[in-house]
């Protein structure tokens, strides 16, 4: 059936009190390589119907990826089966209304018209220019188109469709090894050469390597890294868990703590981005406005993530990170190595994680090239490093912020300069 | 209709020198409990078919969940030029397969109970009883109870001939409780990791008894101690511990593909390189991995994997020394080997296979050696429970471990409960630390049921497995 037809299938079929359902859809292709070949090449639709229903505040849930007459039949039937067998949830609420929704615009035709060929054209072309350099490359060139359409029994009604395209590549010559990546819904953006010459100039610098110990030093984090940063911590900015006294954030709302030069939201205004009309949950349908919202503004938190049923508990306004938009500055790289007498420039990290919830501190490894600099200068590349660092209080120690750049399809970040940024161990390459 | 031959003769008339098509039909069920409020309590299936084929050195693999003779048609023409296009780019880096003959088999994970048949009211109540155990103690501020349910239903059939019928499932509860006292909040989980086996397992466990003593132990661990600078000291781990810290410094690193560079961009390579193989001191004498596909109950125990590869049982580390990796069909001939030991393994119908960590585990210590005696024989140390943090290198060389709960060691006892322990340490360092290993009365196995790898990202579930074991001179502290 067609996303129409199982919308007016369940609508007539579901004999529940309340419903919600999503339907989401993705055509993907995806190209991926490995030290100069192909090693995994794949293509396909996938979809998914999940229902959740209730019979006064009994719910239940069911999934399928089949839309046939019987296969629905059956979704809905699990889905009422399971409800009338659960408990009254205390926490239940109702579905979302019907509301006006933001609309998304986040469809690129030039990412849509695509074809396997170009794509393995552009994989072709990034081993040609790795065998030119005598080095070799490993990433992943993909496109996929995402449909997802959210109804329920009490009127709300969204859509979104999303393209984006992605081209990561890891270049590995001798001892080195780095990695550039482009990730967009608009294919039109992207420009091999220029990334590539990228990736060669950050090989490039990272040819003379020296061993460097652990300790508290300014870094520069790029892009990718301060995104994977940031990522984690808008975890732990959850509403409910802050409420409650599970994280950092804990009685911090209208409070400065971040630095004066953080803001983040999630935005509606910038075009490059990819931002949703709503909002799904963890467990699926929730139904949520992706409105513009301020999660910190100079250093105060503004706004947490909060979901529907807390919201309606606090008095709050649901919501959730759709985006992330890190306001930046004006300062270049090389004036941000000469405000400090000497640092690190990082450009990823790598396998962070939570090491104490409540104080928001996480762990994680430098990956693709460290830069050692002093006197304003790059000197050589350094091994690399394990931090433990705790990133909100990490932004009170920022000096300094680049200007803004596409970080992933929806994250718009700048390089920021950041003293004291805590480094526990080294690790020998 | 018989899309198995339908497919794999539609491959061999277009050329394929290779291929095969995997019909899989995962159902999942999943139930999630915090507090008393159900927040989760659905149905998941997901069912399709995936066509792999190889041509000219290069794979091609198309998907759809559409059940038709043009459907499946349609796939194999998709998979089959998408195979040719790979081939072009592959002309001078040609894959290659290791050789493997043709099975007619059927695998089915033993169990008495059918996890899905037992009613959702059962598992509620259940769940509700665990939950309200915990909260009645003063200063648990959360619990939660999730409870995994997962079935794979396959057919397989390869242009070599083989057939094959596999049903998986297994089972995984995961209990938390978390307290909070003089502005801290700490979790204790009970998490075995899941299971292949059926609901008798869950009946087997004392749940009720399990929640009283991981919310008595939340309680204990957030009032508890925090560890001062970091120092070298003696490390105790229980094997659920050393699950997920074999699963990182040792499974990883011991996948082929990585070992080849097929990571790079993504998960990582690893520093175990071939030129290690047979003669590379990774841990102490004493210390001896096994891969075993055929544990019973291992979540990687499914009879064949999705090259139609059976099951094996080998040696990954020797008394000490590297001695093999897991491997797949087309990572094994690229050093040389010409079989694969069975690691290709897709998480749904949607994936294309990659290697993975097989179950994997310590074998126990051959001499006598209970944990009291272990404990007793300590003068100084720190005795981790459980999982917590974890964080490794992309070549998987220096990590940085957690826990669920800690004790000191002091004059051969139990000191003092600690918490926010955190320990450093390196390969090969750490497995060469290693000084005493409980005998097999101590060994159990544990699950990992969320191993993220690959792009597109795929998650694998595999078993490992220790008895307790010691490990010397590491360097332990607090966080920061």
């Amino acid at each position: 059936m067609k996303t129409e037809d199982i919308r007016r299938f369940i609508t007539d079929n579901v004999s529940a009190d309340d419903f919600s359902c999503l339907i989401r859809e993705i055509d993907s292709h995806e190209t991926r390589f490995a030290q100069n070949g192909i090693t995994q090449h794949l293509a396909g639709p996938k979809m998914s119907i999940t229902l959740s229903l209730s019979f006064g505040k009994k719910s239940g849930s069911s999934s399928t990826n089949q839309s046939d007459e019987k296969s629905l039949r059956e979704l809905i039937k699990t889905a009422e089966d399971i409800a009338r067998l659960a408990p009254e949830d205390p926490e239940h609420i109702p579905s979302a209304k019907e509301m006006k929704l933001p609309k998304g615009e986040n469809l690129s035709q030039a990412t849509l018209s695509l074809t396997p060929e170009t794509m393995v054209d552009i994989v072709q072309r990034s081993i040609d220019k790795a065998r030119a350099m005598d080095a070799q490359v490993s990433g992943m060139c993909e496109k996929h188109h995402f449909k997802l359409c959210m109804f329920t029994k009490n009127g709300f009604n969204g859509t979104d469709e999303f393209s984006s395209f992605g081209h990561s590549m890891t270049l590995k010559k001798g001892e080195v090894e780095t990695k550039v990546s482009y990730d967009s819904k608009d294919y039109a953006g992207f420009d091999l050469d220029s990334l590539f010459a990228r990736l060669a100039s950050q090989a490039e610098a990272l040819r003379e390597m020296k061993s460097f110990d652990a300790q508290k030093i300014a870094v520069i984090l790029r892009p990718a890294a301060l995104m994977e940063l940031l990522w984690y911590m808008g975890w732990m900015l959850n509403r409910r868990q802050s409420d409650e006294g599970f994280t950092p954030f804990t009685g911090m709302l209208d409070q400065q703590c971040f630095g004066e030069l953080f803001n983040f939201s999630s935005t509606r205004t910038k075009a490059e981005i990819t931002a949703n009309s709503f909002i799904t949950g963890w467990g699926m349908p929730e139904g949520i406005p992706a409105m513009e919202t301020t999660w910190v503004e100079n250093g105060v938190l503004k706004n947490m993530p909060t979901s529907r049923y807390w919201a309606e508990k606090t008095d709050a306004k649901p919501s959730g990170i759709f985006n992330m938009y890190i306001q930046g500055g004006d300062t270049s790289e090389e004036e941000m190595m000469k405000m400090v007498p000497r640092g690190l420039i990082i450009n990823r990290f790598w396998y962070i994680r939570p090491v104490d919830m409540k104080r928001g501190e996480l762990t994680g490894m430098t990956r693709d090239g460290v830069l050692y600099f002093e006197d304003g200068k790059v000197k050589h590349a350094v091994n690399n490093l394990r931090f433990n660092e705790i990133p909100h209080e990490m932004t009170q120690r920022i000096l300094a912020l680049g200007k803004e750049e596409l970080a992933s399809a929806s994250a718009i970040i700048p390089t920021a300069l950041i003293k004291d940024f805590n480094f526990v161990d080294k690790t020998n390459f | 209709m018989n899309y198995l031959d339908l497919a794999m003769d539609a491959a061999l008339s277009l050329g394929a020198e290779y291929a095969d098509i995997r019909i899989q039909k995962t159902t999942d069920q999943v139930v999630s409990m915090r507090n008393l409020s159900l927040k989760n309590a659905d149905i998941r299936i997901i069912d399709g078919y995936g066509i792999r084929i190889f041509k000219d050195g290069a794979w091609g693999f198309a998907h759809n969940n559409v059940f038709s003779k043009e459907a499946v048609i349609k796939a194999v023409n998709r998979a089959y030029e998408i195979a040719c296009l790979s081939a072009k780019v592959n002309k001078d880096k040609k894959l290659k397969l290791a050789p493997e003959r043709s099975y007619i088999a059927s695998f089915k994970t033993p169990l008495k109970v059918d996890s899905f048949d037992v009613p959702l009211s059962q598992k509620v109540e259940m769940m509700m009883d665990v939950n309200s155990i915990m909260m009645a103690f003063d200063g648990i501020a959360q619990t939660n109870f999730n409870l995994i349910m997962h079935k794979d239903e396959k057919l397989f059939a390869s242009t070599l001939g083989t057939r094959l019928e596999i049903n998986h499932q297994f089972i995984d509860p995961v209990i938390t409780a978390t307290a909070i006292h003089g502005g801290d909040s700490q979790s204790r989980t009970f998490d075995e990791g899941g299971r292949a086996v059926g609901w008798e397992w869950i009946e087997s466990m004392d749940l009720n008894e399990k929640a009283k003593q991981i919310a008595e132990e939340a309680l204990i661990k957030v009032k508890a101690d925090a560890l001062g600078p970091e120092e070298r000291r003696t490390l105790i781990l229980d094997p659920n511990h050393l699950g997920l810290t074999m699963h990182e410094s040792v499974g990883h690193p011991t996948e082929l593909d990585r070992v080849l560079g097929w990571e790079a961009d993504y998960a990582g390579i690893s520093f175990a390189t071939p030129e290690k193989l047979k003669n590379y001191q990774y841990g102490s004498k004493i210390v001896n991995f096994m891969g075993d596909n055929t544990l019973e109950g291992g979540l990687a125990t499914m009879g064949f994997d999705d090259d139609g590869v059976p099951g094996q049982k080998w040696h990954i580390i020797k008394d000490g020394i590297l001695n093999e990796y897991g491997s797949t069909r087309d990572t094994a001939m690229e050093i040389g080997l010409n079989y694969s030991r069975g690691c290709n393994r897709a998480t749904y119908y949607y994936d294309q296979p990659i290697n993975r960590i097989p179950n994997l585990y310590l074998m126990p210590g051959k001499e006598k050696l209970s944990l009291g005696q272990l404990i007793a024989d300590t003068e100084d140390g720190v005795y981790i429970q459980g999982r917590g943090s974890f964080s490794i290198d992309q070549h998987r060389v220096n990590f940085q471990f957690g826990g669920d709960f800690f004790w000191e060691i002091k004059n051969g006892k139990l000191h003092r409960p600690l918490k926010k322990v955190l320990y450093k340490s390196s390969n090969p360092e750490f497995w060469n630390s290693c000084d005493a290993i409980c005998d097999e009365r101590f060994w159990r196995p544990f699950g990992v049921v969320n191993c993220g790898k690959g792009q597109p990202s795929q998650t694998a579930r595999m078993t490992h497995g220790a008895s307790p074991a010691r490990f010397r001179n590491i360097r332990v502290g607090g966080s920061q």
